[in-house]
């Protein structure tokens, strides 16, 4: 079937089975790969994307559902010239990715809690990346990278 | 070649009419947390799929008279948000909250969780224990049911094939009603439940109880409230020993209910301790006006 949607910004048209994920669909028909399959099941957030400003594990998702609707993946994520945003940038700075695996899922779960709530808690912080497993830094890093994030675009929204 | 097909219902009518067009096993499709896994389990399931997430009524959490009324593909994430349901029931806002991380909270919806009737579904405790009423729509009219009768046991409910849950709703607790969800998991987050507790209750003028609700969930093959329990706090003014002995009927009766098995030993304790936690957050101070 023709799936048409918004893809970080654009609009797209794909011809893919009724029963294609909406992951399978990015990463094997759109081939943008920057979205992981981990567990396959919904469990380890991975495969996140924005749908609707919502995040969402994408191995749940089927594409059709996507239809007329609007996606953000990880290759929508950056600064305007190209190069990784600020929040990709603290990830980097603050010794976050390490195998690198889960990191397109847990800047989209940072983004996503940044857009909801510009100051966090730590302890929102962590609610907030729950669904993405990361087996190699123990978040830490992680956690602090998304809260070093809100407070520079705190200042930078009020001074 | 395709396992099934995928249509988009943009009314509550239409998705009734796909769901019972001739020929073709349809199944609805809304958060698809579950769904989605099991068609890869059973890819004989259904011949098509209909989308119902995008049928704005459907999301819809109205407050109607004294009843709130909650569209039956409201994500949980929509629920917690819901300034309507955060008033009359903070019970089934910690349960909704209770499911799985934000991904699966952005996607499964009420409905979805009570349909699907998993055994260990963080909201039946709680509707259950708001005695909500399911409203299901078939071809040949409407008909509403308890969610305590609807659903039959796990995985199991009365939902006619073609049928079709458009909304749960729950009558507003009495002024002065107190009610609590706890949950026990191996962890906090994306942990499937091993045991919950959803409780609610009012004190009369005099410190007498006048209403107690109480529904273990993941406790027994039939989520329904334990009268028994509920029976023994009525007229009794709170004490630790009056919650310490309704918690012990609450394990008592699990265990009459489920059988013993393996688990009963680490579930009657377990239980026990949190039902006792429940009723003292509900009877004294701890519990959230509801």
């Amino acid at each position: 079937m023709i799936i048409e949607f918004s893809l970080n910004g654009t609009g797209v048209s794909v011809d893919a089975p009724a029963d294609r994920t909406l992951l399978a669909v990015l990463r094997d028909h759109l081939n943008l790969t920057g979205t992981k399959e981990g567990c396959g099941v919904g469990e380890c957030g991975a495969c996140s994307v924005l749908l609707d400003g919502r995040l969402v594990n994408s191995c749940l998702v089927l594409a059709a559902q996507a239809g007329g609707r609007q996606v953000i993946t990880i290759e929508g994520i950056r600064s305007p010239d190209g190069g990784p945003n600020d929040l990709q940038q603290a990830f980097i700075d603050s010794g976050a990715v390490q195998c690198g695996y889960c990191i397109p899922g847990m800047v989209l779960a940072g983004e996503a809690l940044l857009a909801a709530n510009s100051r966090p808690k730590r302890t929102e912080i962590r609610q907030a990346i729950a669904g993405n497993l990361c087996r190699c830094t123990g978040y830490q890093q992680i956690v602090d990278a998304i809260q070093a994030t809100a407070t520079k675009r705190q200042e930078q929204n009020h001074g | 070649m395709e396992r099934f097909g995928y249509v988009r219902a943009l009314s509550i009518l239409e998705a009734v009419a796909l769901l019972n067009e001739p020929g073709i096993r349809s199944r609805p499709l809304a958060g698809g947390t579950d769904l989605i896994l099991i068609t890869r389990t059973e890819p004989a399931l259904c011949d098509r799929v209909v989308d119902i997430t995008q049928i704005p009524d459907l999301h819809h959490i109205t407050l109607e008279g004294d009843r709130v009324v909650i569209g039956a593909a409201a994500t949980f994430s929509e629920v917690i948000e819901n300034q309507i349901v955060s008033s009359t029931a903070p019970m089934l806002i910690q349960a909704c909250r209770q499911v799985g991380a934000t991904q699966i909270r952005n996607m499964g919806t009420l409905g979805g969780n009570v349909a699907n009737a998993a055994a260990c579904a963080d909201s039946l405790p709680a509707l259950v224990c708001l005695d909500a009423v399911a409203r299901v729509l078939t071809p040949n009219g409407e008909q509403e049911w308890l969610v305590s009768e609807m659903v039959r046991g796990p995985n199991r409910t009365i939902i006619p094939a073609g049928g079709l849950l458009v909304s749960l709703s729950y009558t507003v607790p009495m002024p002065g009603s107190q009610s609590v969800f706890i949950k026990l998991g191996r962890r906090n987050a994306m942990a499937i439940s091993r045991l919950t507790v959803a409780a609610l209750g009012r004190l009369d003028e005099t410190g007498r109880i006048a209403e107690a609700r109480l529904v273990p969930g993941s406790a027994t093959p039939h989520i329904c409230r334990f009268r028994v329990v509920e029976e023994s706090l009525i007229d009794q003014v709170p004490s630790h020993e009056l919650f310490q002995s309704a918690a012990r009927l609450t394990a008592d009766e699990m265990t009459r209910q489920s059988g013993r098995r393996w688990s009963s030993e680490f579930k009657e304790p377990s239980l026990t301790a949190m039902t006792a936690r429940a009723l003292a957050q509900v009877f004294e101070t701890g519990g959230r006006n509801a």
